[in-house]
């Protein structure tokens, strides 16, 4: 291990610095002057003596110099001069310096921004022990990826697999004891959960076996966050209580400040035993309900063992625990298919991400985008520095002359470009942190509040150094081999001028602004797709009013509504909503449009042949009285429900205009039936009374669907659930403290939360709007960049040409011939970069198809568009200096040659 | 001025050797006696450009084979002390070794013709 002793003693020696200089220096001295003592003795003169000892020493300076060099102190110390030279040369040029610093800073801010929060939700392993051993269990490859508690339960004492199992499931619980509901996240886990994943306790324990055992007490072990915020931190919170939808649960524990949950956004609060679930429901006992699948199960593979293997055992078990779980209720035919279903598993180091699998492709275009922007930034960032290398010509001649090495001309400028890269960066660094909360609260809704965890790790600022370099590497490596590469005499000789037209370096440069054409060109065709997606979802047909409804949320599992009240006490608070000042119009709905729940199943229309499942599958919604009223969807034939329609009446329907079309044809659908599920006699049937316009009941970008419309009043089993629709007059916000009043007056104990339906809307159309603002701002910054960047190639040329200028306007040429000329080239560039953008643009457009609605990757009128835009854009960077060009004064620009 | 013998330049490589073998043979001695002894001990035939010595020192101290203390002169001037250590006494023995048998297969050719 000799080179460790070398290095240590290099450091050693290097420690002590400044006195290695002043050691060698006087060790030198003392040679010379004992040599020249020696001299004299020998009869010369003290000067002659003196001379002869310092021949015979040889060079001293060059000696001290390769004696420091024994140390490997010379890199240290040309590195630390090419620093102090460069931020020197920085500091003297602080418009080229703030320029390059901001854009990079822009640049990489942006990109880093982008990659930490895709870091967060689909790269980063889960901070647990050995994440790269967790895996889940699945019911298929892809899809749905939970199962039931008694398949759980069947799983945890079956399996051999792995060695460990757990389960658990995310749960919004509600803090409040009624009125407007404060909702915490929360976590269903299995006994083993915290121990699997090797999660221990800060304070008192975390959940055992013991847990999972039916009947066990109401005990919670809450996050770190959740100790912090609602208990202050104080250390004897164990024992302490927390209320979650009514019930007391005792903490039994802390967890460490590192330890989330397993969504990465979807930090947890509270967890509590699944075996705690009948707590909630003391009617019906949801653990062992075989058809509730709601539990995602995860297993630690054994060390030393695979995937497969695991997989294999799964498998292997997989038929008795699908047998032994069975739903009896199940018709024949779909427990066959139950008995079917088997294992499958997937890693599951990174955690679940509802945002990874939302917004996975809109985060990777988001990357692309801004990549290509750091791209331009580049661009413009070497043009700019070719620019001065052509500048410095003489500069670096001279240094190359007096004998400094190429390599080290070229070190030199690399220095000053790393440095600018450096600064760029940790500029962008604080913009990330910023910009990238920023992001996340944009996207966030209350639906999901996304709640990620974007600290900086190491991964995150590996990809900001990586960027930095890489970028320096872009825009610096040209430049600086440009700059060394200069043929020395002609330069020495020759006026910098002179110089700079022998130079290739206009080429690069145009070339440079060609690529920033054609990339601008391809941001400007995302951007231009983006927002025609945005403007057709604004104003597709929603088939209703979304102005001044205010929609209330309404739950009354906890409220101790009497069993078979709760239909009256939901009329009730109806009756005293319509009684509100300002309420024009109310109603009650068991769904609200634009929200991600659904209801969907198979009918059979009068008349028709029992066809696929597909063709008769049928949205359904149930609404009271007013509801098409309220929301301003347009009654087309028929009528709307009244209080006629109750338990004892015929069963009446009203469907949409799709499902008529689809059912009925041409024919007059009031009065035709319409059965759920096959036409037996067991299954319901239903009278159309009324045909309504088609409203959008997922998304607003869904195909017209089929909606059927239930009447509240013949719902046997009202659920606790409902919301209540109010159009007012008056702005929907001041009516939420009075429609709290009313619903409390009758309930105390309801859980409520407001939300208004545009509201409702906006945040359907959420994904839409950050991608189109996004690119819309990144675009404009691309077109900024490509406009700086021709503008400074143009004046960069006239400078260039001003003498030949000068001679023609001399000879006669007129101001718009001069112009033309400079124009000439710049038109070439534009063509061939708008040529090559073009073609990125059609190849890029297919990635992006699936976030387009309405617009077509290739649509001529927006290529068109963008192309127009540009052109005008860089038409305008490019004029300018041309006309300077053109009111040169021949006489002095002559004379200046 | 006295015209100075004839003197020939140090074969490359060998001023570790020399060097080396200066510090085995006077024990502690600061650069100036170094090169004295050097030039003495070759009877003035060999002259080592002088300053030469220090960044082959430095080199040497690096690599371990001789460690440095500040002293004083006769003369009562503070001067750095070279001594040999025992990886310098082990490389001394090699290179010597090496050039004993560079120089005498060089021998054996320059006899033969």
């Amino acid at each position: 291990m000799t080179w460790i002793r070398e290095f240590w003693r290099q450091l050693r020696y290097r420690l002590s610095g400044a006195r290695f200089d002043q050691d060698l220096a006087e060790e030198m001295r003392l040679h010379l002057d004992l040599r020249a003592a020696d001299k004299q003795a020998d009869g010369l003169a003290p000067d002659a003596a003196r001379a002869a000892a310092r021949r015979q020493f040889g060079n001293a300076a060059q000696l001290q110099e390769s004696s420091r060099e024994a140390w490997g102190w010379a890199l240290l110390d040309s590195t630390r001069q090419d620093i102090r030279y460069s931020l020197r040369t920085m500091a003297a040029n602080p418009g080229f310096t703030a320029t390059a610093v901001l854009s990079l800073a822009l640049g990489i801010g942006a990109n880093t921004a982008i990659f930490s929060i895709l870091n967060a939700v689909v790269l980063r392993s889960l901070p647990v022990e050995d994440p790269q051993r967790l895996v889940q269990v699945r019911p298929g490859p892809d899809g749905d990826d939970v199962f039931t508690n008694p398949i759980w339960e069947q799983v945890r004492d079956r399996q051999q697999a792995f060695s460990g199992t757990l389960a658990y499931s995310p749960k919004a619980f509600d803090v409040a004891d009624g009125g407007d509901s404060h909702y915490v996240n929360g976590l269903w886990v299995s006994g083993d959960f915290f121990r699997v994943l090797g999660v221990p306790a800060i304070q008192g324990r975390v959940f055992t076996r013991d847990e999972d055992r039916r009947g066990t007490p109401p005990l919670a072990v809450i996050s770190y966050r959740f100790w912090k915020r609602n208990f202050g931190g104080e250390s004897g919170v164990v024992g302490k209580t927390v209320r979650l939808d009514r019930h007391t649960f005792e903490i039994v524990g802390v967890t460490p400040p590192w330890f989330r949950g397993l969504d990465n956004d979807w930090g947890f609060d509270v967890a509590i035993p699944i075996a705690c679930d009948p707590i909630f429901h003391p009617g019906r006992n949801a653990l062992d309900e075989r058809s509730q699948w709601w539990l995602r199960i995860l297993g630690r593979l054994p060390a030393g063992e695979s995937i497969e293997q695991a997989r294999d055992r799964m498998k292997a078990i997989a038929p008795d625990v699908f047998r032994a779980t069975i739903p009896q209720d199940l018709p024949a035919e779909a427990q066959k298919g139950y008995l079917q279903n088997s294992f499958f598993l997937k890693p599951a180091s990174t955690g679940f991400s509802e945002m990874g699998m939302q917004y996975r492709t809109v985060l990777y275009t988001m990357m692309a985008i801004v990549g290509l922007v750091l791209l331009i930034a580049c661009a413009n960032i070497a043009n700019l520095l070719l620019a001065r290398a052509t500048a410095r010509q003489r500069e670096f001649s001279v240094r190359l002359a007096i004998g400094a090495g190429r390599a080290r001309v070229i070190r030199q400028l690399m220095t000053e470009s790393l440095l600018l890269a450096a600064f760029g960066s940790a500029a962008g660094l604080l913009l990330a942190s910023w910009g990238g909360r920023l992001l996340i609260h944009l996207l966030a809704t209350t639906h999901n509040p996304l709640d990620i965890d974007l600290s900086l790790d190491s991964r995150v600022l590996a990809f900001t150094i990586g960027a930095a370099i890489l970028t320096a590497l872009l825009f610096g490596l040209a430049p600086a081999f440009r700059a060394a590469g200069a043929e020395l005499n002609q330069v020495m000789k020759e006026n910098p001028a002179a110089a700079a037209r022998a130079s290739g370096r206009f080429n690069l440069g145009k070339a440079m602004v060609a690529g920033q054409v054609a990339l601008s060109l391809v941001l400007l065709v995302a951007a231009g797709l983006f927002l025609g997606t945005l403007r057709n979802l604004w104003t597709v047909d929603t088939g209703f009013t979304r102005h001044n409804v205010l929609v209330i949320a309404a739950d009354g599992e906890q409220a101790a509504i009497p069993l078979g009240q709760s239909a009256n006490t939901y009329r009730e608070i109806l009756d005293r909503l319509r009684a509100l000042p300002g309420v024009t119009a109310a109603a009650t709905a068991l769904l609200t449009p634009l929200n991600p729940e659904g209801w969907a199943q198979p009918v059979s229309p009068e008349g028709m042949a029992p066809g696929s499942a597909g063709d008769t599958l049928m949205f359904f919604n149930r609404v009271s009285p007013g509801y098409f009223a309220t929301l301003r969807t347009l009654l087309l034939l028929g009528r709307d429900f009244d209080d006629r329609d109750t338990l004892k009446s015929p069963r009446v329907m009203i469907v949409n205009e799709s499902a008529a079309r689809q059912f009925f044809g041409a024919a007059n659908p009031i009065g035709k039936t319409i059965g759920l599920g096959p036409r037996t006699p067991d299954n319901a049937v239903f009278q159309i009374v009324g045909v309504v316009k088609d409203t959008k009941y997922n998304r607003i970008d869904e195909p017209d669907r089929r909606i059927g419309y239930f009447a509240a009043g013949q719902d046997m089993e009202p659920p606790p659930r409902i919301q209540f629709t109010l159009r007012s007059d008056i702005p929907v916000e001041t009516l939420v403290p009075a429609a709290r009043a009313a619903i409390l007056g009758v309930n105390r104990g309801i859980a409520l939360q407001f939300r208004s339906l545009e509201t409702q809307v906006n945040e359907s159309l959420l994904q839409p709007r950050i991608v189109a603002l996004l690119s819309s701002v990144f675009g404009s910054l691309a077109l900024l960049l490509a406009m700086v960047g021709l503008y400074g190639v143009t004046s960069y040329a006239v400078t260039r040409r001003k003498g030949e200028i000068a001679i023609r306007m001399a000879l006669g040429a007129a101001r718009g011939s001069v112009v033309r000329l400079m124009l000439r080239d710049v038109v070439v560039l534009l063509a061939l970069g708008m040529a090559a953008g073009l073609a990125a643009s059609l190849a890029a457009g297919r990635l992006v198809a699936s976030l387009l609605f309405g617009v077509q990757p290739r649509d001529p009128v927006q290529l068109a568009g963008a192309v127009v835009v540009l052109a005008a854009a860089t038409a305008v960077a490019a004029y300018l200096p041309a006309r300077r060009a053109a009111r040169l004064d021949p006489m002095a620009a002559l004379r200046e040659e | 001025m006295a015209e100075s013998p004839r003197r020939d330049e140090i074969p490359p490589g060998t001023l570790y050797m020399l060097i080396l073998k200066m510090l085995a043979r006077h024990g502690q001695l600061h650069g100036y006696e170094i090169a004295n002894a050097i030039q003495q001990v070759s009877g003035d035939v060999l002259q080592v450009e002088e300053g030469s010595l220090y960044p082959a020192l430095q080199r040497m101290l690096l690599k371990g084979w001789v460690t440095a203390e500040w002293g004083v002169t006769a003369g009562n001037r503070r001067a750095r002390y070279y001594q040999l250590t025992a990886p310098g006494r082990r490389q001394l023995l090699a290179e010597v070794d090496q050039y004993q048998r560079v120089n005498g297969a060089i021998h054996k050719i320059l006899q033969t013709v």
